[in-house]
């Protein structure tokens, strides 16, 4: 990489990419003019370019069957804009570089700058593609240029010197792997406007050299991730690097809003407003049902203003139906099944995107596709965020040039990143939630005068009618809200470590400090020297003796000075979003992407899977490296990715009722309702299909035990807490085994042995009296806070990642978030973090306050217990799911009475579902 | 069915090298351990079986008894984990060590055990051992009148040599003992039935109604067997059982025999 000649030759090739880009672009008449065109005008920085990373690159190309496309390099991690000459007020640059395209600004862009030159912050949401990015971006480009002009409108031309440069604006975005496109827009615009910045992008994808050049020469502008950002304030010389801040925007709040990452920001955000006094925050978020408090999270209570984007396009939401419903599959998630079918509309279409819902899904659904049509190999793309960034950068480049016919893609490509509209977007399976059924479909039809356009594609037959839900919803206005968090302690803990290993805290300042945000504004003292102690502080905690991570200094301040801990701690602070993963290689060296650890760790030699729609096989690991060689896909297993499944949303759940119903009664509208009537009339003819005033229960047998399946239509999370009461309170007088299963129509109890219900005896167990009690008490049954301190435990540190170099003596600090929580709760049972899981659990997962009001509801409901002789259409779906939780009152011989070894057949579920 | 290893225990030990880590051939030997009723007093829960020529109890403790030598068998302790935690500066409260010292009180009573053999890893690491120093003496000093040894295991050979105030015999794998040798890793040694560790064996198991439950379990093949792990703060790892092999699980407060079965549970 230090050879001079290549890196010329490289950078050559970049430019004259870009230039081809642009022409493209502008050809097509896109209507967003700073889409990847970012290098248009500047010269890539010589560190941005591995002759190495090319050379795989170039591989994949031809490995994805591509003569479709040669890949251009890989995007510059820093970006050295060549300012041309330009005059005038920044307003004025910018209000004459909109015109050289024939546009002028919206009103909503022009506000966004206005406010942001007069000093405040806020939040600007709009529909994808209408100049977001933009409104955000320019504020402080042309509050730069009136700076660099003294406002005064001579003729400059600035480079800025080294001395001089210090960084102005931060651009948070919640997806890696769209960060090197936000940074492509971003620069779009400078070029011409005369600004000479030089910016960057610091995410996990940034090589070790050009960060370090990075810190050398410091950017003006930078694109970063919440992680890397962490990273960045776990270093010393905060005030070098942030000191001089403007602007810090927050792209996609609406996706961070409400997670740990989201609280891991608002930490941020308040260090960054005690270190820069000219600070002004903008959020950028697509619509939500609660906008003003998304700003008021954003803000923690600084005054601003939300500023609202053009109208959304119209939008038309239709579904691929199957050709006969009776003939579909009555359930499942996967719905490769309409593959032809799908096909067949990708090829009437332009550019198609391909949504699915979770990572497994996209290989599925991109194996069956080009099952389908050989011939659509290398224009045929796959795009999620366990692929590699070669690979990843491959389908995005496709997109941009028209390369691609479709491509399969999960939540990676619905965020953010203005790239050319398509032509055609397909939803695989249920969008789960209004919002982002708008947001996909904002990526389509980007035409003047026409609307956007959706079109579902069922999984399972009953899943046709969330279409027509959503569909409905959509025309009542109702959108989702993200609630935000409150107090997440794990992530204080994690936050106090990381400012402890650069410049340290003193406890007063750092508490005044957390306090500003809204996730700890109520924080207590008390608290606060608990998180102090547990990151390893000392003091409060007597049944840790000889812990020490975090050493008081005599000037006050709390520092890690122990620089493996530290080190420790930075490489696990990438993990707060997602379990530990392995990176996956070929043996020659390419990078093909990553799965979780635990799906590696079920592997044997020889073992064939499927990523990035190559199947391979395993071969061995190497550090965190897993090494495979290409293999057959007759026996390739699909890798399941967490990340856990959507809850239908209360809106969406709603209309649902009102689906059925209708159709009950014979008049149903929608077209999908329409044909599913076979089916519902099965439903109705064995059982029954519930009014929205009946609560629908069915009891059945099958060689596995004893079946009750109930249907309150509250979506997945509520009726998860409804079977963990139901059976808590059945189980409490009998010992008795619960299998729960539940969708986001209604829950299954399976016991493997006869259990007595009448309707009395369900009407008892749904009583709303003393719920939340029993909610609780079920939730310690089955284990649930349990299962969920994974997340907890990998947030708080207990659990981390190894690496290489530490070898043996970290293998042995290693334990799972399972023996951690026993640990606790035998031996340190008030600790807060086992609290924390209970409430996490209570109220994300099983939405305790909306479950409450259900079983109020449920209580004017009919209840209508049925005993159908065979299994009805509704109860199907949830007797053949897979995820299930646990509840047992029994002795433990009792249960091993019934039961045998399973013999391991990894991932053999799996294949059978698909 | 093809064997595969099981996944590297959660709980910090290591995972075996490949080889040595499934309990004998287990397909051409006739049935490992029969289950026999043993002799004299039986503590609650336990199960009797047969192995190289001896009787052994297995105990829900996690831990095998040899009535004939008065023998507790005790793999995998793994003392001082929880303080080695805290020192590499991670929060693990403590009292693991002290709950696994009062267990052996209580089975030192139950059984009327004379001697203890620990089947390696008795402590996790170097800091380990130094933590839980001064409390395992004065353990120790309570139970003089029981002899104490220790098959050196991985982790015990890191942590370096033991205080002579633990007055604990340290012997290298494999101690022979009549027909059974004494290993920490599971190892087939000629002309004896080899009882090891190590591997904090577990067994998924799975029943009707789609039941699936976890449980620390004894795992015999032809020529071996491996025990589970004793300490309070370990992990386990699914063991991947061979057809013929014997797997007796812990179920609660007994001690069960089940086969492997080949049929998956849907």
């Amino acid at each position: 990489m230090s050879d001079a000649q290549p890196d010329r030759r490289e950078q050559a090739r970049v430019v004259a990419a870009a230039r081809r880009n642009l022409k493209r672009q502008l050809a097509r008449g896109a209507i967003v003019r700073a889409m990847g065109t970012g290098t248009a005008g500047a010269t890539a920085d010589a560190s941005g370019t591995h002759t190495g990373a090319n050379a795989s690159g170039v591989d994949r190309a031809s490995d994805t069957g591509g003569a479709a496309a040669r890949l251009p390099p890989p995007p510059p991690t820093t970006i050295d804009i060549v300012a041309a000459q330009n005059h005038g007020n920044g307003l004025e640059r910018v209000e004459r570089w909109f015109a050289a395209s024939g546009r002028t600004p919206f009103a909503f862009q022009r506000a966004a700058w206005r406010h942001h030159a007069e000093g405040r912050s806020g939040l600007i949401h709009a529909a994808t593609g209408t100049g977001k990015t933009l409104a955000a971006w320019l504020g402080p480009v042309i509050e730069a240029i009136d700076e660099r002009t003294g406002s005064g409108s001579e003729s400059t031309q600035w480079t800025s010197t080294k001395r001089a440069r210090r960084l102005r604006v931060l651009w948070i975005t919640p997806m890696r792997a769209l960060a090197a496109d936000t940074l492509a827009s971003l620069a779009a615009p400078l070029a011409e406007l005369g600004l000479g910045w030089r910016i960057g992008l610091r995410t996990g994808d940034t090589p070790g050299a050009d960060r370090i050049r990075q810190d050398r020469d410091a950017l003006d502008a930078m694109v970063t991730t919440p992680e890397s950002l962490a990273l960045l304030l776990s270093r010393p010389g905060q005030r070098d690097l942030f000191g001089e801040l403007v602007a810090v925007v927050v792209d996609e709040w609406h996706e961070l809003l409400g997670t740990k990452r989201g609280v891991q920001v608002e930490l941020a955000l308040a260090r960054l407003k005690r270190l820069a006094p000219r600070l002004r925050i903008w959020g950028v978020s697509a619509t939500l049902g609660n906008l003003d408090e998304a700003e008021r999270v954003l803000l923690a209570g600084r005054p601003g203003v939300v500023v609202a984007g053009e109208e959304p396009k119209t939008l038309v939401i239709d579904s691929l139906l199957p050709h006969d419903v009776m003939k579909s599959p009555w359930a499942g998630h996967l719905g490769t099944r309409a593959a032809a079918q799908v096909a067949a509309e990708i090829e009437h279409s332009g550019t198609t995107l391909v949504f699915t819902n979770t990572r497994s899904q996209a290989e599925l659904w991109y194996q069956a596709l080009l099952a389908a049509r050989p011939d659509w190999a290398g224009i045929l793309g796959l795009h999620h965020a366990s692929l590699s960034i070669e690979s990843r950068r491959f389908v995005e480049n496709g997109l941009r040039t028209g390369a691609m016919k479709a491509v399969v893609c999960t939540s990676s490509l619905d965020l953010g990143v203005d790239f050319a509209p398509v032509d055609r977007v397909i939803q695989i399976g249920s969008p789960k939630g209004v919002a982002r059924l708008l947001q996909r479909a904002g990526r389509s039809g980007h035409r003047p005068g026409l609307p956007s356009r959706i079109s579902c594609v069922p999984t399972h037959a009953l899943e046709s009618i969330e279409a027509a839900a959503a569909r409905a919803a959509v025309d009542d206005g109702a959108i989702e809200s993200r609630r935000p968090l409150v107090k997440p302690i794990d992530v204080l803990v994690q936050h106090a470590i990381t400012i402890a290993c650069g410049e340290g805290f003193a406890r007063e300042v750092l508490l005044a400090e957390v306090r500003d945000t809204h996730a700890f504004a109520t924080l207590t003292d008390a608290e606060w020297d608990w998180v102090i102690a547990f990151a390893g502080g000392g003091g409060v905690l007597d049944a840790y003796p000889e812990y020490r991570r975090i050493v008081h200094g005599d000037d006050g301040i709390h520092r890690v000075v122990e620089a493996k801990l530290a080190r420790r701690h930075r490489v696990q602070i990438g993990t707060i979003v997602s379990d530990a993963s392995v990176e996956i290689r070929y043996l020659r060296g390419d990078r093909l992407g990553s799965v979780e650890e635990n799906f590696i760790a079920r592997l044997k030699p020889g073992d064939a899977f499927v990523i990035g729609g190559k199947a391979v096989s395993f071969v061995r690991m190497q550090e965190m490296t897993a090494l495979v060689r290409r293999a057959t896909p007759r026996t390739a297993v699909t890798p399941r990715w967490l990340g856990g499944k959507m809850s239908l949303s209360n809106e969406l759940a709603r209309h649902i009722q009102y689906e059925l119903q209708s159709a009950a009664h014979g008049h149903a509208e929608a077209r999908e309702t329409k044909a599913l009537s076979p089916l519902l009339s099965l439903q109705a003819r064995h059982s029954r299909v519930p009014n929205a005033d009946e609560l629908l229960a069915e009891l059945h047998a099958t060689r596995e035990g004893r079946h009750l399946c109930v249907f309150p239509f509250g979506g997945r999370h509520v009726n998860a807490a409804l079977a963990a009461l139901v059976a808590w309170r059945l189980a409490r007088t009998t010992a008795l085994t619960f299998s729960m299963a539940f969708n986001d129509y209604g829950f299954e109890l399976l016991s493997p042995v006869d259990f007595a219900l009448d309707a009395a005896a369900l009407r008892a167990a749904l009583d709303p009296a003393h719920a939340a009690d029993d909610i609780a008490a079920s939730v310690n049954a089955a284990e649930l806070s349990r299962r969920h301190f994974r997340e907890i435990a990998r947030v708080a540190g207990l659990v981390f990642q190894g690496y290489p170099g530490e070898g043996r003596s970290a293998r042995q600090l290693q334990a799972t978030s399972g023996l951690f929580f026993d640990v606790y709760a035998e031996h340190d049972p008030g600790n807060p973090l086992l609290e924390q899981s209970r409430r996490e659990v209570l109220e994300r997962e099983l939405e305790l306050t909306r479950t409450l009001a259900t079983l109020e509801a449920l209580r004017m409901r009919t209840l209508i217990v049925n005993t159908p002789e065979r299994m009805t259409p509704l109860a199907l779906p949830l007797v053949a799911e897979q995820m299930r939780n646990k509840l047992s009152t029994e002795q433990v011989a009792d249960r091993v009475a019934r039961m045998q070894v399973a013999m391991q057949k990894p991932e053999r579920r799996l294949r059978a579902a698909a | 069915m093809p064997l595969r290893e099981p996944r590297a225990p959660a709980g910090g030990a290591e995972p075996s090298d490949s080889s040595s880590a499934r309990p004998g051939s287990a397909s051409s030997a006739p049935g490992a351990a029969a289950i026999v009723s043993v002799a004299g007093a039986v503590p609650p829960g336990a199960l009797g079986v047969e192995a190289g020529g001896e009787h052994l109890l297995l105990l829900p403790e996690r831990v095998a008894f040899w009535p004939r030598t008065r023998t507790l068998l005790v793999a995998d302790a793994h003392l001082g984990k929880a303080a080695a935690f805290r020192c590499g500066g991670i929060p693990v409260p403590s009292g693991t060590t002290d709950v696994n010292l009062e267990r052996l009180t209580q089975l030192v009573f139950a059984c009327d055990a004379t001697r203890i053999v620990f089947l390696g890893d008795l402590v996790h690491s170097k800091a380990a051992r130094q933590a839980v120093g001064t409390s395992f003496a004065a353990w120790r000093q309570r139970h003089a009148g029981v002899d104490i040894v220790l098959v050196r295991g991985n982790h015990d050979a890191r942590a370096g040599d033991i205080d002579a105030a633990w007055n604990v015999r340290v012997v290298s794998d494999p101690l022979i003992e009549d027909g059974l040798a004494l290993c920490h890793a599971p190892r087939p040694v000629a002309g004896a039935f080899a009882l090891a560790g190590h591997l904090h064996p577990s067994a998924m198991l799975t029943g009707r109604g789609r039941d699936r439950l976890r449980v620390p379990c004894f795992w015999f093949a032809a020529t071996q067997a491996v025990l589970p792990a004793f300490g309070a703060f370990t992990g386990t790892a699914d063991i991947a059982a061979a057809t013929g092999d014997r797997v007796f699980v812990v179920a609660g407060s007994r001690v069960v025999a089940l086969e492997a079965s080949s049929e998956v549970e849907r």
